[in-house]
């Protein structure tokens, strides 16, 4: 079977913050073998999440809203591998990523678990993708804290989207290439992706 | 008790609205109770605030008058839901532009559909970072499980907020010691909220679809 990574860009205005960095994991992914996809989110319309729960309760697995949104929520968890591409925003997601992460909870199931003693929602599928999480600093050098804290929300993340492995780097705007092509790949090896 | 000069702008992040949800009936607490104390307030809803150019506008004029920003809202996967975030973007970016001598104080009250009030840590992490980036100056997080429930202990520790955030003291220890234990053990919330999840899907005749896997993938 093909293996299949999916990169959500959720840079917001042109593209230039995370074009490079984009450009390098593709590369890396596409001399592995891998048929990537990347979505540049900010130019698809996607609706915030209603918070209804419709998606477990009325329509199940399915979002209510009928937009580009289920589509990317489909090829999400269709994927071997999902990277988020980010610019680093108050240690997390951009609201351009974050608006298409908001719309998967249906591949999850409503039912609750208990994981390591807490409670998260059980999975609706056999497989999900391993997640590799990639920010870009517009700081140049990201604060060490603020690159933990997207370390973590990543793999708190993992743990409730259920991928089999994670990893994370932050490069910043002024890293030079070899350095930034360092980094994304070591994330992208260490979640076993190329 | 303030002379009617102070000025809270509570911040809904919810979907459901400036008035009804968990979000704002929490947010609408604490707010309450500095009305009591003499406050004026406004509140946004963050969602609609940023589909607009005159909604955005409005919000930073919002915060330029607040002397408190109170940010409530419900915890999306680990974060906040997109639309908030898209404000915070926006409120960071107009902050760092603009005059920033006057700093509002902030305070975020979180809550999230998991038992335990420490899932939402990661995100009150965010909001701190926000905070400092829209420079202003972090007060104190309270988080909330099991949905944003209100029990007693947790009116406690809202009294206790509104008169420290009054009197411009800090904010007890009691707070975070009266919201951080969950509401129940894990065991039984998932044992309980499984039962709902049943009757609900029952109700709307979905009960039998509820593992449906209309994404999955051929072959796997």
């Amino acid at each position: 079977m093909e293996k299949r990574a999916l990169i959500l860009d959720g840079d917001l205005d042109d593209g230039t913050m995370t074009r490079g960095a984009g450009e390098v994991a593709s590369d890396a992914l596409r001399r592995g073998g891998w048929q990537v996809t990347g979505l540049p989110l900010r130019e698809i319309e996607i609706a915030p999440c209603l918070g209804c729960f419709g998606c477990w309760m009325k329509t199940p697995g399915v979002c209510v809203i009928d937009d580009a949104g289920r589509d990317v929520a489909r090829r999400m968890v269709q994927s071997d591998l999902l990277v988020y591409l980010t610019p680093l925003t108050f240690g997390g997601f951009s609201s351009e990523l974050k608006k298409a992460i908001d719309r998967s909870i249906p591949n999850l199931s409503p039912f609750f678990r208990l994981v390591r003693g807490e409670v998260h929602h059980a999975r609706r599928y056999a497989r999900y993708p391993r997640l590799v999480g990639i920010a870009v600093s517009a700081d140049g050098k990201a604060d060490p804290d603020e690159e933990e804290l997207f370390d973590t929300l990543v793999r708190r993340n993992a743990i409730n989207l259920h991928a089999p492995a994670h990893a994370t780097c932050v490069v910043g705007t002024v890293d030079d290439d070899e350095v930034r092509r360092r980094r994304i790949e070591w994330a992208l090896a260490e979640a076993n992706g190329p | 008790m303030s002379d009617g000069s102070e000025r809270v702008l509570l911040l809904v992040g919810s979907p459901k609205g400036p008035e009804k949800g968990s979000s704002a009936r929490l947010g609408r607490w604490i707010v309450d109770g500095l009305e009591e104390r003499g406050w004026t307030s406004e509140a946004i809803h963050l969602h609609a605030a940023v589909r607009t150019g005159e909604g955005r506008q409005g919000l930073l004029e919002s915060i330029d008058r607040a002397n408190l920003v109170l940010f409530a809202a419900p915890l999306y996967v680990d974060s906040l839901p997109a639309p908030a975030i898209r404000a915070m973007e926006q409120i960071a970016e107009h902050r760092r532009a603009g005059d920033t001598r006057r700093v509002p104080r902030f305070v975020s009250i979180l809550n999230c559909g998991f038992v335990e009030p420490s899932q939402n840590e990661t995100c009150q992490r965010i909001l701190q970072w926000f905070a400092d980036r829209a420079r202003f100056e972090w007060v104190t997080g309270v988080s909330l499980g099991g949905g944003g429930r209100i029990p007693r202990r947790v009116r406690r520790a809202f009294d206790l907020l509104v008169e420290a955030l009054d009197l411009e003291i800090l904010v007890p220890d009691e707070v975070q010691r009266l919201t951080r234990k969950p509401l129940m053990p894990g065991w039984l919330y998932v044992l309980g909220g499984n039962v709902m999840w049943k009757r609900w899907a029952d109700k709307n005749g979905v009960k039998d679809r509820l593992r449906a896997q209309p994404y999955r993938r051929s072959g796997s």
